[in-house]
């Protein structure tokens, strides 16, 4: 049993280890079971406002309605796991027990990343299932009642809202990593969760400082904002839903480039987390 | 041989302010601890001891010096790969069971297949917490987490295992019965090496001690001769009567020697406590 060799290289299983105990903590923690519950409630009731009429198409006010309880309630628990999945272990000293291993700082890291990311993944596979769910059960009604009106065939694209929930998850990867970054230097669980905030709303408000400064004359205020627009990701490009219950489809290549823009996202932050929590004392 | 760890010009500085006001938590340390030996870490609160043994577990980079365990320097993950650690008033994952708990840090340390599922067993029997494997961790008493601690630190078969204060709030009992643990693996032939503030257990289980003083080394040697005191002797008698212990102190004159001190034996005040309290069974500990 005992090693015979002193190397210990980067191990993805560890890694998967350190992740299966995260994940199996923020399971069991309430918090998670609430805001899941609170997201299916209010996925649930898009059902009940129907009669109300928003200018919109039924089928479109459930989707939007869906998306955007997915969307509230997912940024939170991103946030608010991550936080806590990440201080537990520091405050709880957990981590000082877990790293006198032999672990790599990076595997708890990603490690942690990952286990919060499937935290959210299943979160994004329930909600997305109970509104494609909560759709086909409508326009399998509507389309008994009124079959003149879908003589084109169905309007709602399933397979798109799939991969819209993918796209979702994935914001809610970058949002995740961004998080842990900050708890990687940070000193308190309230500090990180305000700032995951701050890093949630300029994320999703850059883009109007972008279109805002690029008339500026000033060059250094233009490549500021422009280097910002680098650092903070413009969660509006996963805004892909518009078409959503409008009979339009999604473009492949879009969410191609979303996911990989995501992903490079995810990649860099994490990169910097590790580093920053490798010259952290414990 | 080379020593379980090896410490050399070890010095930690804290920076307490952005304007680079330090704390030195460790000054200018140098020590061996030799393996197969119980090696005792002692000094008051903030003397450096747990500062030193987070350098040594790879927590902390040191400021200056330099520190290996059986020759890895301690920055270095593999050097970890022999070593076990409770740390003080440990703290595990509440919503695992005891079981679940020793079985993920055997994983993480490299242990898997029916070698862990039986390892974990046995170290989880050799604390005595067999009747509480399944329970959750956060049910468990002060003296079931030690417990549960020193389980996990070995899990993986370690040379090396450093307890930071086992005995810290757990009643005589089960204080004793951690020192029984300890002499066991040293019997093993591990290396032990413990802090702790009740200097009576440290004396009785360690074959050598080193006393920091703020971060400085002040002492080090093998315990018996440290508190031995050279040139005397005890003999323990039967009661003698006055007129014999006289003759005794005559005789011991004629030959150039002294009685310095006649007195009644006593027992340790945690040997009669022991001796009276009967050992509960252990793994039924309520929190």
């Amino acid at each position: 049993m005992r090693a015979a060799h002193h190397a210990v290289p980067f191990s993805l299983a560890r890694l998967g280890i350190v992740a299966g105990n995260t994940f199996l903590e923020a399971v069991r923690q309430k918090l998670f079971g609430f805001l899941l519950l609170l997201a299916v409630a209010l996925v649930a009731s898009a059902q009940l406002f129907r009669e109300f009429n928003f200018g919109s198409s039924e089928l479109k006010f459930i989707a939007d309605f869906g998306l955007g309880a997915m969307v509230f309630f997912g940024s939170t628990l991103t946030i608010a796991a991550t936080a806590q999945l990440f201080f537990s272990e520091i405050e709880n000293r957990t981590a000082l027990t877990l790293l006198a291993k032999p672990v790599w700082r990076t595997e708890f890291i990603f490690g942690k990343f990952l286990g919060v990311f499937t935290v959210v993944g299943v979160f994004c596979a329930l909600t997305t299932g109970l509104l494609v769910g909560l759709l086909y059960q409508r326009e399998t009604a509507l389309m008994a009642a009124s079959p003149e009106a879908f003589a084109q065939g169905c309007l709602i694209h399933y397979g798109d809202l799939v991969l819209i929930g993918v796209l979702q998850w994935l914001k809610f990867g970058v949002l995740a990593a961004a998080t842990l970054l900050i708890a990687s230097f940070s000193n308190t669980n309230l500090y990180t969760v305000v700032m995951g905030f701050f890093v949630l709303v300029i994320c999703h408000l850059q883009y109007l400082a972008r279109d805002a400064y690029a008339q500026v004359a000033s060059l250094p205020l233009r490549l500021l904002v422009q280097v910002l627009g680098y650092v903070f990701p413009n969660f509006q490009l996963f805004n892909v839903a518009d078409q959503i219950g409008v009979g339009a489809a999604l473009d492949p290549l879009v969410f191609v480039r979303v996911a990989a823009y995501a992903l490079i996202y995810i990649g860099v932050f994490c990169g910097l987390a590790v580093y920053s929590f490798s010259r952290r004392e414990i | 041989m080379t020593p379980a760890i090896a410490i050399r010009g070890l010095t930690k500085d804290f920076a307490l302010t952005l304007r680079g006001v330090k704390l030195r938590a460790v000054d200018n340390l140098t020590l061996d601890v030799p393996a197969g030996q119980v090696f005792g870490l002692l000094g008051p609160n903030g003397s450096g001891k747990s500062t030193t043994i987070k350098i040594i577990l790879g927590l902390l980079e040191p400021t200056a010096g330099e520190c290996t365990v059986f020759g890895l320097p301690s920055r270095r993950v593999g050097s970890r790969l022999n070593v076990g650690y409770l740390p003080e008033a440990p703290y595990f994952y509440r919503y695992l069971s005891g079981l679940e708990l020793v079985r993920f840090y055997g994983r993480i340390c490299g242990v898997s297949g029916r070698r862990l599922r039986e390892r974990a067993q046995e170290v989880i029997e050799w604390v005595g917490l067999g009747s509480a494997a399944h329970r959750r961790v956060g049910t468990y008493s002060k003296g079931m987490l030690q417990r549960i601690g020193l389980a996990q630190a070995l899990v993986h078969d370690p040379r090396l295992i450093i307890l930071d204060e086992p005995t810290a709030g757990v009643d005589p009992v089960g204080s004793a019965e951690i020192s029984e643990l300890i002499l066991k693996l040293k019997k093993q032939g591990k290396t032990v090496l413990i802090t702790s503030h009740l200097l009576a257990q440290i004396e009785d289980i360690c074959d050598r001690v080193a006393i920091l003083d703020r971060g400085k080394l002040i002492l080090e040697g093998a315990v018996n001769d440290l508190v031995g005191l050279q040139n005397r002797q005890s003999l323990i008698v039967d009661s003698l009567p006055p007129a014999e212990l006289q003759a005794l102190r005559d005789w011991l004159a004629a030959r150039g020697h002294a009685l310095d001190a006649v007195e009644q034996p006593r027992t340790r005040l945690d040997q009669l406590f022991l001796s009276k309290v009967s050992r509960r069974q252990r793994g039924g500990e309520s929190a």
